[in-house]
Order: C-alpha cells, then sequence, then structure tokens
C-alpha cells in the first residue's frame, strides 16, 4: 500500500529552488526545437501513424526524457531527430537549422551495442573525429580525454569484446562526445544492462552531464529512471503517436538515489504511470484464469 | 537401513543434450574420430571371416580352349574357385587316360606337347617367389624351377607358402617321375614331350582389389610419394604443386574478382538486384557442362582447368559474400552516420573491416568448395596432376597406388583449412577466437618467428618515423 501522505502531495506543486531553476531553464537558448512532427508508415492495409503533430524544445544544458507505452513512437522520433528517419509532416530545428540527415552535431548511444568490434577502445571514440578528417597526436590526447572521463583509462587499448556491456556503454558515449556534439540522443542506451549496473550508469551520466555543456534527449521506459535523471519529461501516448503531457520534475538536484522515495518523486512516478496506463487499462490487464486452489487459501 | 549407497565421484554423463564434453574427452573422441575407420578399415583386410569375398590364386593352371587365363595374384570369386579347380581336375584325369592309351600324345605334335610342358613346369614359379628364391623377373628361370619339381619330388624342400596341397604333391612327384626320365637336369631341347599333369589352383581367402590392405596403402604411398619422374612423367611432388596451383589459381582469381562484386552487391541494392538474380541462375548450370566449351576458348593448357575451377566457384562466391555483407549489423552503420561518416567512409571504415573476419571464414569454406573441382578440372583437356593418375592406375586396377592419392587431396586440403582455421585468430585479435588464439600453444611458436622478425624491423627503423607521418594535419 502506498502511504496516504503523498496523496495530497501534487507533482505540480514545486519547490522555490526547484521554481527558480526552472525559470533559469526556460531562459537559456532552444537547442533542439520540434515542430509539429508527423510520421506515417505506408502499409499494405492502409497507413500507419506513428507520430502525430508533436511539438516541444529542449533547451541548452537540458535533460530532458522521452517516457511513453511500447508502440508509441519514441524510437522512430529519436531516429527522426538523429536524421536516421526522415520524417513526413513537420520540421525539426538544431539551433534553428533544418536536420536534414544524420550528423557529428547529434551524437547518438543506441541500445545495442554499437561499438566497431575491429577498432580497440581509443580507435572507437577517435572515429568521429577521424571521419572529418582530423588525426594526430592531439586527436588521440583528446580521445584519451574522453575515455579518462568515462573512468575506463585503463582499457583505452582493449577491444570491445573484453568490455562489460555497461563499459560498452560507457565507451559509446565518450565515443559520441568526442565529436562534440550539440545535443546527445540516447535510446534506451541502459536498456539491456542489469538493473545494478544500470543505476552506476545513470549516476555516471548524471556526473557526465552536470560537468559538461551538453544538451541530452533520453528516451526510456523505465519510470524511475525518468524521474531520476530528467529535468523535464516528455510523456508520448500511442495510436498516434502524440505528446501527452510535458512534466516539470520537481524533485531538486543534484540528486541522490535517497530521492527516489521522497514524496515529490513518488507523485511524479505515478502521474506518468496514469498517464501511461489510464484508467481501466489494469481491468484489461486481467488474465482469464480460472480458480484453481481451494477457497481460502488465499495468498492475497 | 539405509538408502544411499557409498558416494562416489559424480560421473559426467556423455549424452547430455546441448551440453559440451570436457577438454579430455573431446581429444579422445578427435582420435577415435579417426581412429575408428582406419580400424574397420584394418579389421575388413585382415580378419579374412569378416568379408573376403574372393579368392586370391597362388598357384593356377592353364586350361585347355579357355580363353580367360588366370595367373598367380588374381582374384576369382568364390562361387567360380571350385568350378576352376574341378576343370583343372578333369582335364589331368583325361591326361591320364590318355598316358595310359596307345598314343599318349593323343593326336598332338611333340613341339606342341613340349610348349605347352613349359608352361606347367612354370606354375611353380609364384611357389619360387613368394619363397624368395627367386623374384619375380625371373619367373621363367626354368632351370632353376626344374631342380624346384626335382627337391619337391624328393621331399627335399616343403613349400610352407603357400603350403602344397597333398594332391599337388602327388602332382609333382608324378610329373618329376617323367620329367627325370628324359633329363635330371634342364634340358630346353630335350624337354619331356608327353603330357605332363597340371597343379591344382590353390588360393587364399582376399577381398577385391579395389580394397587394398592399409599396410599395402602405406607401403604404396611411400613408394608412390618418392617416385621421381621422367621424361614426360612428373614426379608425384610436381604433380602435387600442379594440383595445387589449377586450385589455387582458379580460387584466388574467383575471390579477386567476386569479393569485390559481393561487397558491392552486400552494400547497394543497386548492384544487388542487377547482378544477383543472373547470378542465382548461373551457378545451377554445373561447371562441368562448360569443361568443352573452356577448352575450345582457352585451349588446352591448364588455362580451361583454372577457368573451370573459376566458374564452379565464382557464381557460389558472389553470392555467399554478398549474403555476409548484408548480415554486417545495420546498427553499426547508424552509429557510424551519426559520428559523421560519409557514405564512401561508410563503405571502407565500416563495412569492409566489419565483414572482414566473415569474409575470411566464407573464403575458407569456398577454398574447400574449390577443392571439389579439382578432379574434374584436371579430366579437362589433357588429362594432368593427381588426376592423371588416378586415372591411369585405376585403370590398371592399381588400386594401391590411387588410395594414397586420394587420401593425399584429402589431406592437403584438410591441413590447409585447419591452418587458415588457426590464423583466424591471428589475423583477427579482436574476435572470440582472438581471445582464444592468443593463448594457443601452436600459434605462440608460429608467432615467435613473425614477432622477432617485427621487433628486428622496428629496431632499426628511426625512432621519430611513425609521428612525422601524422604532422602535416597537426597544424
Amino acid at each position: 500500500m502506498i502511504p496516504p501522505v503523498i496523496d495530497n502531495i501534487d507533482y505540480l506543486t514545486q519547490s522555490q529552488q526547484v521554481k527558480e531553476r526552472f525559470a533559469r531553464l526556460k531562459e537559456r537558448p532552444v537547442v533542439l526545437s520540434v515542430e509539429k512532427l508527423g510520421k506515417v508508415f505506408p502499409s499494405p492495409g492502409g497507413n500507419v501513424t506513428a507520430l502525430h503533430e508533436v511539438e516541444f524544445e529542449v533547451f541548452r544544458r537540458e535533460f530532458m526524457c522521452v517516457i511513453g507505452p511500447s508502440g508509441c513512437g519514441k524510437s522512430t522520433l529519436i531516429r527522426i531527430l538523429a536524421g536516421l528517419e526522415t520524417e513526413s509532416n513537420g520540421r525539426v530545428l538544431l539551433d534553428d537549422t533544418a536536420v536534414t540527415g544524420p550528423g557529428p552535431d547529434r551524437g547518438m548511444v543506441f541500445q545495442s551495442y554499437t561499438l566497431f568490434p575491429w577498432l580497440t577502445v581509443k580507435q572507437n571514440v577517435m572515429f568521429g573525429p577521424k571521419m572529418e578528417g582530423k588525426s594526430g597526436p592531439s586527436v588521440e590526447a583528446d580521445a584519451r580525454q574522453w575515455i579518462e572521463l568515462v573512468g575506463l583509462l585503463d582499457f583505452e587499448n582493449s577491444y570491445p569484446h573484453q568490455l562489460s556491456g555497461g563499459m560498452k556503454q560507457r565507451v559509446a558515449i565518450a565515443r559520441a562526445l568526442a565529436n562534440r556534439p550539440r545535443i546527445l540522443l540516447m535510446d534506451e542506451p541502459f536498456g539491456a544492462l542489469d538493473a545494478q549496473t544500470r543505476a552506476q550508469m545513470q549516476s555516471y551520466l548524471l556526473q557526465i552531464w552536470r560537468n559538461l555543456d551538453i544538451t541530452i534527449l533520453f528516451i526510456t521506459h523505465d519510470l524511475d529512471e525518468a524521474v531520476y535523471l530528467s529535468d523535464r519529461i516528455l510523456v508520448l501516448k500511442s495510436n498516434p503517436g502524440e505528446v501527452d503531457e510535458i512534466i516539470e520534475v520537481p524533485v531538486p538536484r543534484p540528486r541522490t538515489l535517497d530521492q527516489t522515495i521522497t514524496p515529490e518523486f513518488i507523485a511524479t512516478k505515478r502521474r506518468i504511470n496514469q498517464l501511461i496506463h489510464p484508467e481501466g487499462s489494469e481491468k484489461q490487464d486481467q488474465l482469464p484464469f480460472p480458480r484453481m486452489t481451494v477457497k481460502g487459501d488465499d495468498v492475497e | 537401513m539405509s538408502r544411499s549407497q557409498r558416494s562416489s565421484p559424480p560421473q559426467e554423463a556423455w549424452f547430455v543434450v546441448r551440453r559440451e564434453l570436457s577438454g579430455k574427452r573431446t581429444t579422445v573422441l578427435s582420435f577415435i574420430s579417426f581412429a575408428l575407420p582406419l580400424a574397420i578399415w584394418a579389421a575388413i583386410s585382415y580378419l579374412p571371416f569378416l568379408w573376403h569375398p574372393d579368392i586370391q590364386l597362388q598357384i593356377s593352371a592353364d586350361r585347355e580352349d579357355v580363353t580367360t587365363v588366370y595367373i598367380a595374384g588374381d582374384r576369382v570369386s568364390k562361387g567360380f574357385f571350385p568350378e576352376f579347380v574341378e576343370a583343372v581336375r578333369e582335364q589331368n584325369e583325361d591326361v591320364e587316360v590318355l598316358l595310359k592309351s596307345d598314343d599318349p600324345l593323343g593326336g598332338s605334335t611333340e613341339s606342341s606337347i613340349r610348349r605347352a610342358n613349359k608352361k606347367v613346369l612354370r606354375h611353380l614359379a609364384p611357389v619360387l617367389v613368394s619363397h624368395g628364391i627367386i623374384n619375380e623377373d625371373q619367373s621363367k628361370e626354368d632351370s632353376i624351377i626344374y631342380q624346384a619339381w626335382a627337391d619337391i619330388a624328393n621331399g627335399k624342400w616343403v613349400p610352407n607358402s603357400p603350403p602344397l596341397s597333398e594332391e599337388n604333391f602327388a602332382i609333382a612327384k608324378k610329373n618329376w617321375a617323367a620329367m627325370s626320365a628324359v633329363s635330371l637336369t634342364y634340358d630346353s631341347d630335350n624337354f619331356i614331350s608327353i603330357p605332363l599333369l597340371s597343379l591344382i589352383p590353390q588360393g587364399k581367402p582376399a577381398n577385391p582389389d579395389y580394397l587394398p590392405a592399409p599396410d599395402q596403402v602405406a607401403k604404396s604411398g611411400l613408394k608412390v610419394l618418392s617416385m621421381p619422374g621422367e621424361n614426360d612423367r612428373p614426379s608425384m611432388v610436381q604433380r602435387i604443386w600442379h594440383s595445387m596451383q589449377i586450385v589455387f589459381g582458379g580460387f584466388l582469381l574467383a575471390a579477386l574478382v567476386g569479393v569485390p562484386i559481393g561487397v558491392l552487391c552486400g552494400t547497394y541494392s543497386f548492384f544487388s538486384k542487377l547482378i544477383e538474380p543472373f547470378t542465382d541462375f548461373f551457378r545451377y548450370m554445373p561447371a562441368p557442362t562448360f569443361s568443352t566449351l573452356l577448352v575450345a576458348i582457352f585451349l588446352a593448357n591448364d588455362a580451361p582447368k583454372i577457368a573451370l575451377v573459376f566458374v564452379g566457384t565464382f557464381f557460389q562466391l558472389v553470392l555467399v559474400v554478398s549474403n555476409t555483407t548484408r548480415r554486417l549489423d545495420l546498427p553499426l552503420l547508424e552509429a557510424a552516420q551519426t559520428l559523421g561518416a560519409n557514405q564512401r567512409q561508410l563503405l571502407t571504415k565500416v563495412v569492409i573491416p566489419g565483414i572482414l573476419p566473415n569474409l575470411y571464414n566464407d573464403l575458407r569454406i569456398l577454398l574447400g568448395w574449390a577443392w571439389t573441382w579439382l578432379v574434374i578440372a584436371e579430366l579437362v583437356g589433357v588429362k594432368s596432376g593427381l588426376t592423371e593418375f588416378i586415372e591411369t592406375q585405376g585403370r590398371f586396377r592399381n588400386f594401391d597406388l590411387v588410395f594414397p592419392v586420394i587420401i593425399l587431396i584429402g589431406l592437403i586440403g584438410f591441413f590447409t583449412d585447419q591452418i587458415l582455421a588457426l590464423l583466424r585468430g591471428v589475423i583477427f585479435p579482436y574476435t572470440e577466437e582472438g581471445a582464444a588464439a592468443s593463448t594457443n600453444p601452436i600459434i605462440k611458436a608460429a608467432m615467435f618467428v613473425p614477432r622477432w622478425f617485427r621487433e628486428a624491423v622496428e629496431a632499426r627503423l628511426p625512432p621519430d618515423l611513425p609521428q612525422r607521418k601524422n604532422q602535416p594535419n597537426e597544424a
């Protein structure tokens, strides 16, 4: 049973400190602006609308999470932002310039491990600069700095198959950052990791984000992860994928794991839960099991 | 009463679904994998009760009015042998009847009987050969053989390989009685001119000639391998070299042309749709069907042979390589794009390095494929190489010479593949095999020389050379 006390706490109520933070955030320049974005997939049984008039802005150095029920078009959205997919309607502006294809100004970290297996950790991190035609000791020194940032300097000459899943994703973050992107797009980057490693990675990511001039758009389906990491959470609903609500997280920063049981944290989670699992969905989730135990031998 | 028995260390089961056996068991089974077929072969060869459907003649006889002549060493079926023996016996009975009659010549001339008698004399030659008294080239040394008849008849010599049957001893005595009456030593001009009795054929159970015994194959194998070349007949080493040139020539040519095409097909839908449908069709036309065409185009030397291996390998190779290229993880390409790689860089910096380990494996498998075309290729035009040897010796039914060459072809292919498999880990240290390779003792030993060479070269390089290469970009 959820303690009744939080029923009184509204996720919309922000402390003075949090209010001021959001005021400062919104004065910052807009890095990414999404305008009436739509995506329609043609299919034999009729067109499927994956995204419909999605609109939002991400401010500089903001950490924004995108969450939504499965099939709401989260991945399609981030792939359009990365330029790996083309939009059907609307447009995406990065620093007021329309996005037309993939580019190093938008770093991307994928859920699957995408390190190049034939390159060492250092060579992987140097991949982006090399594609721009840069080479030489300065690039290498720069790469080592990024590897140091994610704490893997001991492994700079290791091959990806020698690294654990969490280490691979840290290298992937370093590799994306080495291009000095305007925004870091992360598509459920910790989804394949075990719970312990994931918590560790979240902490690493917050540290990196705090110490760099980097804006992050992060896709997840994990409520705790979204609330723990974000400034604002974009909740999408499905069929078609539309912006349901943009939630300003009332949990003050810097975040610690202790905050995950504070009333505002839980209230925010509850709100997202309400949005993702609307009234009546619980009833739909009931399995049609017949009773197979003796009457009176109940577990609840 | 306790149901638990004294506990012994838990014995691991041999048969568990999808469970790997221990290293020791793996080694043992791999050994048995080769030992078992060898043991079966040896058993069939050396245990007469297992198969041995034929009789190999040790002593044979000529039969009058029969064109097929069996000599010692020939094989006849077990069903026919008694018939053959009976026929010779009947022939002897006829001779004895004739000898008792008034006209022992039976109407023949003395010279024709003398000629037939010399053949009978030499029926003993294989027995002398098997005792090492004479060698095979001396089977017409009639004076030695004449003496042997005398020794057997007088009981001075009792042959034991093969031991003469009682029947044949009696025949030897009868013949010698007749022969000694004419002359005690061999005299070609004064040779006995009344008919002699034929020796009754003797033999031992044997397998057909197409299944020589392991020791025979091993002996012949050594002989075959060390066979020197003469004039237009190449030595075995030259033949091996020639055959390998055909296989590797055709294969390398196919790889040289096929790999780039395959990579393009796997990378660009354009090439895939343009090239693959026809390639897919073409590979169903068996390469050997083109052999006469290839001879017409490339004439009669090695060119049509290499071309046949090429045709047999190329179309398969294009499809396999394009498929391997297509199997490259799409997210790797997407990641590279978000890191700023352009279309050309995607091909050169991601696709090509990304598929190399699998491409290597493909080529390994296709090299094995190319091997299978060897025999057909060498029959095209002028027969050559190992196949020519197999063909020629096979026609003479010298299967003990054919087997070593067949095994040799298998061994060359097998060891090439094993070496290439070991090298994969060395060439691609970032793969799973690469990790295993770094601890493999064979590879460690083999890598010592290149490492020593590399270090020796590096020690002689000016120390600032690697840096200098990068300097222009620093500004």
